[in-house]
């Protein structure tokens, strides 16, 4: 799929500081001779300590609009704010420091890297953020202890079960105490009783840090727990439910 | 840091994640990189020895001579008695002098060998028979008869070809015509002591030896000679040796009373050879490399195909694309380097162990090949340097960096988005 970019006149920043903002965002991909709008328009306003799900059905643009959030695709037309940053106008190296410092992710595959442990996997961000070696063992450690990880620090992914695997990548996603964790499909490969304990685990971390956390879902588990929920449909939002 | 110790952590573990492919390659690099030391060092062995067999047969390592003689080889243009002085007196210079093996020196003039059955062109080379005994191979090349001695005045040693031609036997008797230091056609009659072959042409049908003081007198210039030749230790002191020689006798040098020439000016055929041979070498190592380096940029970059969602999932927790390339690179770098570290550990045992006996290779030659003035040594020896590791280090280390340079910009240019939808 290839996309498809034009010049937008640019945006003022706002001045508020709400964790995400959009406005008017477009993502066009052009498929073959087809142009697939994947995100029409989109204006909204999550504010810091959020708990949102964005649900709809497939391909109703609600990865892409989580791609445009976290920075890993840029709008065709539109501006994207995270914490007061244009998203939109950053280079490939400022994104990459945005998210680093800023974003946190939680994927449906997990995507832990197999050749690092556990531990290691979980620490990956702080050692980027260059957090020094002791404040980086105690942040891990304090997380896994409070998953129920404990002891598994050593294994490597491929010796984790699904759950556990996506323990530690919500550990990995919010040891660096990013302002937003996207999560996108988190619960999707998990069975029930895994997926409502790690729901529980990211509302309570929700509560404490005042983590913004946005997912992406089909899950009504995740739609029941979400404190607000936004609907889209053909990539345009369609009810906005607090 | 920190940054840095992770990149390396990656690199091996995920080298040991696919640790068939990465050790094919490694192997081949392992073969790579003991082939260069090897042929590095027996081509290094080999024109060390061309080297040794031409300065001995020739005039040294470095030649000491007056400035004109290279091209006139007239006696007129010897050197004085103050510049041999001087010459010899900068060859016992403490920071050279444990690199000189032997000095000798040499009247050596064109003219005409006569016997009853005729006249052949010949150099007549004036030498000192002890101190050249120590410094070329022709005494050791005897057919017939022997070599001068230091009794020796009315003596000649004569190659097999020249002897031949004038049907000379040990004692014969044959007259030395050639210009004396006063533009006089002198005559000199010498009795055939000894009988050299070489396999040389050139040196067999052209080179008499007879006894320095003889040659002086004849040609009227006692005490004079036309070269110092200097044979070293190694033909690696030779650049040395020469600065520093033309620092001692910068004064004779600057007054045009001597000139310093390395074996390299003095026989540039030679020389030429040795660069050929060596170009030859290097293009061979280049095919070589340029293969394996191929193998590094199949499995590096297979590597990067494989992993596409993983390098998606890095940029996402905040590599950026730069560092997402330099994990590639350090993949590609830890590979080559291990490997050839491993292999340049097999090039040089392969080194030890033919440098005790050398290297036989007279089965594939039919008859002895000379060239330029060099006899080939059958046997080669492989010589071992130093530098040639290090030299074979870097150019791995570059072709190991060069091969992954694709693979990185391929983990750079990777779309992050479309990364996370790969699947495998």
């Amino acid at each position: 799929m290839t996309e498809t970019r034009s010049v937008t006149s640019s945006a003022e920043t706002p001045t508020d500081r709400a964790a995400v903002r959009t406005d008017e965002v477009w993502k066009v991909f052009l498929q073959g001779p087809e142009e697939v709008q994947a995100v029409r328009g989109v204006t909204l306003v999550i504010e810091r300590g959020e708990f949102v799900a964005m649900a709809g059905p497939s391909g109703s643009g609600k990865t892409t609009l989580l791609n445009l959030i976290g920075g890993l695709t840029r709008p065709t037309r539109g501006h994207v704010w995270v914490a007061g940053h244009d998203v939109a106008g950053m280079s490939a190296r400022a994104l990459a420091h945005m998210r680093l410092q800023q974003v946190g992710f939680v994927f449906q595959a997990y995507n832990l890297l197999p050749v690092l442990t556990a531990f290691e996997n979980a620490e990956l961000p702080l050692l980027m953020l260059g957090v020094e070696e002791g404040e980086r063992r105690k942040r891990v450690h304090e997380l896994f202890e409070r998953t129920g990880l404990t002891g598994l620090e050593d294994r490597r992914p491929g010796k984790l079960s699904g759950g556990q695997q996506q323990r530690v990548a919500i550990i990995r996603a919010v040891a660096s105490r990013p302002a937003l964790v996207l999560a996108d499909e988190p619960t999707a490969n998990l069975d029930s009783a895994t997926s409502a304990s790690l729901l529980e685990m990211m509302e309570e971390l929700n509560r404490e840090t005042h983590t913004t956390f946005v997912f992406a879902t089909h899950d009504p588990q995740v739609m029941e727990r979400a404190r607000r929920l936004i609907r889209l449909v053909d990539g345009q939002i369609d009810s906005d439910d607090s | 840091m920190e940054r840095g110790r992770l990149m390396l952590r990656l690199a091996f573990r995920n080298l040991r994640r696919q640790a068939r492919r990465s050790l094919l390659t490694a192997a081949a690099m392992v073969i790579g990189g003991g082939l260069l030391i090897f042929s590095v060092s027996l081509g290094d062995g080999t024109h060390e020895d061309w080297i040794e067999s031409g300065v001995r047969m020739g005039s040294g390592h470095i030649a000491i001579q007056a400035p004109e003689y290279a091209v006139s080889r007239k006696i007129e243009d010897r050197l004085s008695t103050q510049s041999v002085a001087a010459a010899r007196e900068g060859l016992r210079s403490p920071d050279i002098a444990e690199s000189v093996l032997q000095v000798v020196p040499r009247l050596t003039t064109g003219g005409l060998a006569s016997s009853p059955m005729g006249a052949r062109p010949v150099e007549v080379v004036g030498v000192d028979p002890v101190a050249e005994a120590g410094f070329s191979t022709l005494d050791e090349r005897v057919v017939e008869g022997r070599y001068l001695e230091p009794d020796d005045r009315l003596a000649a040693y004569v190659g097999a070809e020249l002897a031949e031609g004038l049907e000379l036997r040990i004692g014969s008797r044959m007259v030395l015509t050639a210009q004396d230091a006063e533009g006089e056609i002198s005559g000199q009659l010498v009795r055939v002591v000894g009988i050299f072959g070489t396999g040389i042409p050139e040196i067999d049908q052209r080179i008499v030896h007879i006894p320095l003081q003889t040659a002086g007198t004849w040609l009227r210039a006692e005490g004079a000679v036309t070269t110092v030749a200097v044979l070293l230790d190694r033909s690696r002191a030779v650049k040395r040796t020469a600065h520093h020689l033309e620092d001692v006798l910068a004064a004779p040098i600057a007054a045009g009373d001597l000139a310093v020439l390395t074996w390299q000016e003095a026989m540039p055929e030679l020389d030429a050879i040795v660069k050929v041979d060596d170009l030859g070498n290097y293009m061979f190592q280049g095919i070589t490399f340029g293969i394996i380096a191929l193998a590094i940029v199949n499995t590096i970059l297979m590597s990067v195909l494989y992993r596409h969602r993983e390098f998606g999932v890095l940029q996402a927790l905040g590599f950026t694309p730069r560092q997402t390339g330099t994990l590639v690179m350090a993949e590609g770098v830890v590979l080559t380097v291990l490997s050839g570290l491993l292999g340049i550990g097999l090039g040089l045992f392969v080194t030890w162990f033919f440098w005790r006996d050398g290297l036989d290779i007279s089965f594939t030659w039919q008859e002895d090949w000379t060239f330029s003035g060099v006899v080939l040594d059958p046997v080669i020896v492989p010589l071992f340097r130093a530098a040639r590791v290090i030299q074979g280090l870097l150019f791995i280390l570059f072709v190991g960096t060069l091969a992954s340079l694709y693979p990185a910009y391929r983990a750079t240019r990777i779309d992050v988005a479309e990364a996370m939808k790969f699947e495998r």
